[in-house]
């Protein structure tokens, strides 16, 4: 393959025409780094999140959903494995680099993953209401993505976040139609957990946001995000639970559902590392990489290194 | 036991529980990935499903047996999801070689994960040129983790 473009114009039609971009290609350094930032981000959060997927392996009630559970955390991590693959062969980490970037706090995960899942019905709203945003912000990359590589794992790893997406909603429709206590510790998740989903898919596109220019990303977040709280909102009300936004609006006429102003200094916090949990979780993320380093010492001799630091 | 080709019934539940894709791969049926072992249609209409599952601890087991419920409740001659009973097997063992041939290629082209029979080698579903193993843990249990050797692509590798 590898095609070369003589001006970013004549790379920037090869995109608009639908054309797909790979690995050996000559592509602009600026369309380099923006794919890699991009997928660095997916890979760290799809590790993050399957740590803390594993957290509760052991306090997951019922086999069932305990096996669920040790699945979805190997699939997270092997999601994260592959992405951080796709990555490195961009040329501008390796995938080294980009774990210990991870671990210093030097690097960027999804916002949720700042924050403390205290209860089962915290996991139930993750499993619920995150990974329904997770998937609807992947399924907008994958549809058109410019970038081949990335765009044929995220077809695999869609398919599996949708078989997620299923036991979420088993869970919930179990805990709605649970006791007095379970549903008023879903509440109080729902209370805690609805902004930090919704705020997932991020502040409104900007016009010249080059996610979507560069055909990386197919739709604008706020169109993302206004279809989640279309498709929540009413499922929610209708188990007879509250969303905790003020601002939320139904329109009889259109039979649709707007949400309320939306504080973005929550996000900013997360971004810069500062979020309710973030310390904690870049902390324990960070002691588990130096924990297990010798069974990739073991695997194939190579991480020395790490292990004379600890 | 009835088998599923020598009957009409047998035919129709078959063709039912076919229409079911193993949530993984959507537009792979669980038939065609090697699932389904035995059909047995009771003369009051009842009928029961044995599946056998590609690991013992797939997460999938319930969501998969529902959909098989589902699909087959709504045959013909079968009264509804109380008549249907889907049961998983202990043996035989489920074994990589019950995936069809066309299951094999629909998965390589569709979701550029590659099927390792034995300890051959594993050729890359895009270009075709060998693979080398990355990991031999991946998102699943029943899948490694190879890299192409030409095009570098990350190639997924279900197994036994």
């Amino acid at each position: 393959m590898e095609r070369s473009w003589a001006s970013m114009e004549a790379f920037e039609a090869f995109l608009d025409d639908g054309g797909v971009v790979e690995v050996d290609d000559d592509m602009p350094d600026a369309y380099r780094q923006a794919v890699f930032a991009f997928i660095e981000m997916h890979a760290n959060s799809e590790l993050m999140g399957g740590l803390t997927e594993r957290d509760w392996i052991p306090r997951t009630p019922g086999l069932r959903h305990k096996m669920a559970v040790l699945a979805k955390t190997q699939d997270e991590i092997g999601h994260g494995h592959l992405l951080y693959m796709v990555a490195s062969d961009l040329g501008c980490k390796t995938r080294r680099e980009m774990l210990e970037d991870l671990f210093a706090g030097k690097s960027k995960f999804h916002n949720v993953f700042h924050y403390r899942a205290k209860t089962w019905g915290d996991q139930v709203a993750i499993s619920f209401l995150v990974d329904a945003a997770a998937l609807a912000s992947q399924q907008a990359v994958f549809k058109n993505c410019s970038y081949g590589p990335y765009r044929r794992i995220l077809k695999r790893i869609i398919a599996e976040e949708g078989f997620h997406m299923r036991m979420g909603e088993e869970r919930m429709m179990l805990i709605a139609e649970g006791t007095e206590f379970q549903r008023t510790m879903f509440q109080q998740s729902l209370d805690d957990w609805w902004w930090p989903a919704l705020q997932l898919f991020g502040p409104d596109s900007k016009p010249e946001d080059v996610l979507l220019r560069w055909h990386i990303k197919s739709e604008r977040n706020e169109v993302l995000r206004a279809r989640w709280v279309q498709k929540f909102a009413p499922l929610l009300v209708s188990y007879g639970f509250t969303i905790p936004d003020p601002g939320l609006v139904y329109h009889a006429k259109t039979d649709t559902w707007t949400a309320g102003p939306i504080d973005w200094e929550p996000l900013k916090r997360t971004l810069a590392q500062s979020g309710p949990d973030s310390a904690r979780r870049i902390g324990e993320a960070a002691a588990n990489w130096t924990d297990t380093y010798w069974v990739r010492d073991a695997l194939d001799g190579t991480d020395q290194a790490a292990g004379a630091t600890r | 036991m009835i088998t599923p080709t020598t009957t009409a019934a047998g035919k129709q539940v078959r063709a039912a529980v076919a229409t079911v894709d193993d949530p993984e791969y959507p537009g792979v049926s669980i038939v065609d990935l090697g699932l389904l072992e035995s059909i047995d249609v009771q003369p009051n209409g009842d009928v029961v499903i044995g599946l056998v599952p590609t690991f013992s601890g797939c997460p999938a087991l319930a969501m998969i047996a529902k959909d098989v419920r589902q699909a087959v409740a709504a045959v013909d001659g079968v009264a509804g999801p109380r008549a249907v009973d889907v049961r998983w097997l202990a043996s035989p063992v489920w074994t990589i070689d019950r995936v069809t041939d066309d299951a094999r290629q629909a998965i390589a082209r569709e979701f550029t994960v590659a099927v390792r029979i034995g300890d051959g080698p594993v050729p890359c579903p895009r270009c075709g040129a060998e693979t080398t193993e990355d990991s031999m843990f991946g998102p699943s249990r029943c899948r490694a983790v190879h890299v192409c050797r030409s095009c570098t692509e990350v190639v997924e590798v279900m197994r036994a």
